[in-house]
């Protein structure tokens, strides 16, 4: 082991985390993530109408079917996104999340699948995007999709 | 990101703060039990919830949690005397029973009754395990004693440390339930600690350093897989659960005893870290039981006769550059504990999570602050007990598993999350 760096001054050591000094912190504006919430299935997209109607972000709000059908549509709404958040319920299915998923992985976009309903009653869904999904939640509480968005700043 | 009155809302567990009735209506941690280690010994400060307590353990074995200071005069009862059955005030004279209760006050008269209107606020503590358990809330609300596996196995097959850390106790959680930060900070001790070292699982995640996630609802909080590619056509699962208010297991490593936290807010900025390390069937070897005191697997190595990690702020956390360079340590720090504790205390006592920018593999964390809100919200509003409280809600374990990609760690995992008495930990 070698001679620890012992602190010389308070202001240049772990001592100089105060709860003074953190108000000061991070300063500088932050930018929030540009991100595309889409719906994969008919109840999803209900789920996804009414959370647009809450959040006051900069996230686009689309279905799956319409991105998955159009590859022009697809490759124009994923042009400046760094996030794409895919919203299912029990029924969705595989199709639609793979193509977009292949297209996000192409361009270095996060993807990550909010999946809702009873965790016991949605194993389908779940494994329908689990390849697709670099992070998926499972949850019976809608309000988590406006949650995660606050969260990111989406 | 959260606003800043969710930020104080989750933060604050003082007296009358939501957060501060949410966790009162939880038993919690308060001492280890070998802080009270024989009857008549001497008293101990403990300062829970922004609450300053004495706690001490009378002639008969008896077990008080009572207010520190003398109703008298406001001294400190720590300088007292433990005897007879009491407290006894080293002011005065005056003297309080385990339930707060002044049982003599030597300036009165022999016959007076003046005692009996005096009165401490006293707390339940109860021992489970290795630890003492406090209960602050409302008698009539008082739920049945903590029945985490790890405080119900025989003494031997268990071992609980604890730790003060300079922080706010939601940073400290958080850190419990981030499993991405593992790979990287801790990549130096899978290969080395003798309490991690030699498991399989161990080289699936040094091999896999951008895990996936799938967060699933608990009935007392939630269920983190964290996954990773393993042999051809199977993902490796670690499965970390998280009971509320601030209760978390990590998954197992081979056939090494498994360990976790429970984090205590001290007050608004600092919190106890209680870490235990158990095996559900065996005894621990005298090797891990050692292991474990010298500060190895997720314990700290304690300045002699304290609860102060040696690695502590006012040393900048002994970092040892050479070792960082050697990759020893990924941030130069020793011991995974303070390489936990070092970063979240970097942060503020308080971190200001207005200004902090989450990422997805972050939703853990998201989801967990949500229930939390939702639950301190609901307690407020509604006076609905949170989840949690009910002791069916602890039987739960976490788990390492290799599964096919195809299927659900929620439901494959269904029966390795659950206490089974008898049954081993489900570990790769």
């Amino acid at each position: 082991v070698t001679t620890p760096i012992r602190p010389i001054l308070l202001n240049s050591c772990a001592r100089a985390a105060t709860a003074v000094e953190a108000r000061f912190r991070i300063d500088r504006p932050i930018g929030g993530r540009s991100a595309r919430v889409i719906a994969l299935d008919e109840d999803a997209r209900e789920v996804v109408a009414r959370i647009a109607a809450q959040v006051s972000g900069n996230a686009h709000f689309l279905t799956g079917s319409e991105l998955a059908g159009s590859p022009s549509r697809l490759e124009e709404e994923l042009e400046d996104a760094d996030v794409a958040i895919m919203v299912a319920t029990a029924g969705a299915g595989p199709e639609a999340a793979a193509a977009i998923a292949q297209a996000c992985a192409e361009r270095g976009i996060m993807t990550a699948g909010l999946i809702l309903g009873d965790r016991l009653e949605v194993g389908a869904a779940v494994s329908a995007l689990r390849p697709y999904a670099r992070v998926l939640m499972v949850t019976d509480d809608e309000d988590d999709v406006a949650e995660v968005l606050t969260a990111l700043r989406a | 990101m959260l606003k800043t009155e969710v930020n104080e809302l989750l933060t604050q567990t003082g007296p009358a703060t939501p957060a501060g009735e949410l966790f009162r209506r939880y038993w919690i941690p308060a001492l280890l039990a070998e802080e009270l280690p024989e009857n008549d010994c001497p008293p101990v400060r403990v300062k829970i919830l922004s609450e300053r307590l004495i706690a001490f353990r009378d002639s008969e074995g008896r077990l008080g949690l009572i207010d520190e200071f003398c109703a008298h005069r406001g001294v400190s009862l720590w300088f007292g005397r433990v005897e007879e059955c009491g407290l006894r005030c080293a002011y005065h004279g005056w003297k309080y029973d385990v339930t707060g209760q002044c049982v003599e006050v030597p300036s009165e008269p022999e016959n007076s009754n003046f005692c009996a209107k005096v009165k401490l606020t006293a707390y339940p503590l109860v021992q489970v395990g290795d630890v003492l358990w406090t209960y602050m809330g409302d008698p009539d609300r008082r739920p049945e004693l903590p029945a985490f596996e790890f405080a119900q196995v025989p003494a031997e097959q268990t071992f609980t440390s604890k730790r003060w850390q300079e922080s706010n106790w939601l940073q400290a959680l958080e850190g419990g339930i981030d499993s991405s930060h593992v790979s990287w900070l801790h990549s130096g001790g899978l290969k080395s600690d003798p309490l991690f070292k030699g498991a399989k699982g161990n080289q699936y995640n040094l091999n896999d350093m951008r895990p996936f996630f799938e967060v699933a609802e608990a009935d007392g909080g939630l269920f983190i897989g964290a996954r990773r590619n393993a042999d051809e056509g199977r993902y490796y699962w670690r499965i970390t659960p998280w009971v509320m208010p601030s209760f978390t297991i990590v998954p197992p490593r081979g056939d090494h005893p498994v360990h976790g936290h429970f984090w205590v807010p001290i007050d608004d900025e600092n919190c106890w870290v209680y870490t235990f390390d158990y095996h559900p069937l065996r005894v621990l070897t005298p090797d891990e039981r050692q292991a474990m005191k010298d500060g190895h697997g997720v314990h700290s190595r304690n300045i002699p006769g304290t609860y102060r990690p040696e690695e502590n702020k006012d040393v900048d956390y002994l970092i040892d550059r050479e070792a960082q360079k050697r990759g020893e340590t990924f941030s130069g720090v020793r011991g995974i504990a303070q390489q936990d504790a070092s970063l979240q205390e970097s942060m503020g006592p308080i971190v200001d999570r207005t200004k902090e920018r989450l990422v997805s593999s972050d939703t853990g964390i998201i989801k967990a602050r949500q229930k939390l809100r939702k639950a301190v919200e609901a307690l407020r509003d509604e006076g609905t007990t949170p989840p949690g409280v009910d002791p069916a809600h602890h039987r739960v374990r976490s788990a390492a598993i290799v599964l096919p990609q195809e299927d659900s760690f929620i439901e494959a995992s269904r029966e390795a999350v659950a206490v089974r008495p008898g049954v081993a930990h489900s570990s790769v």
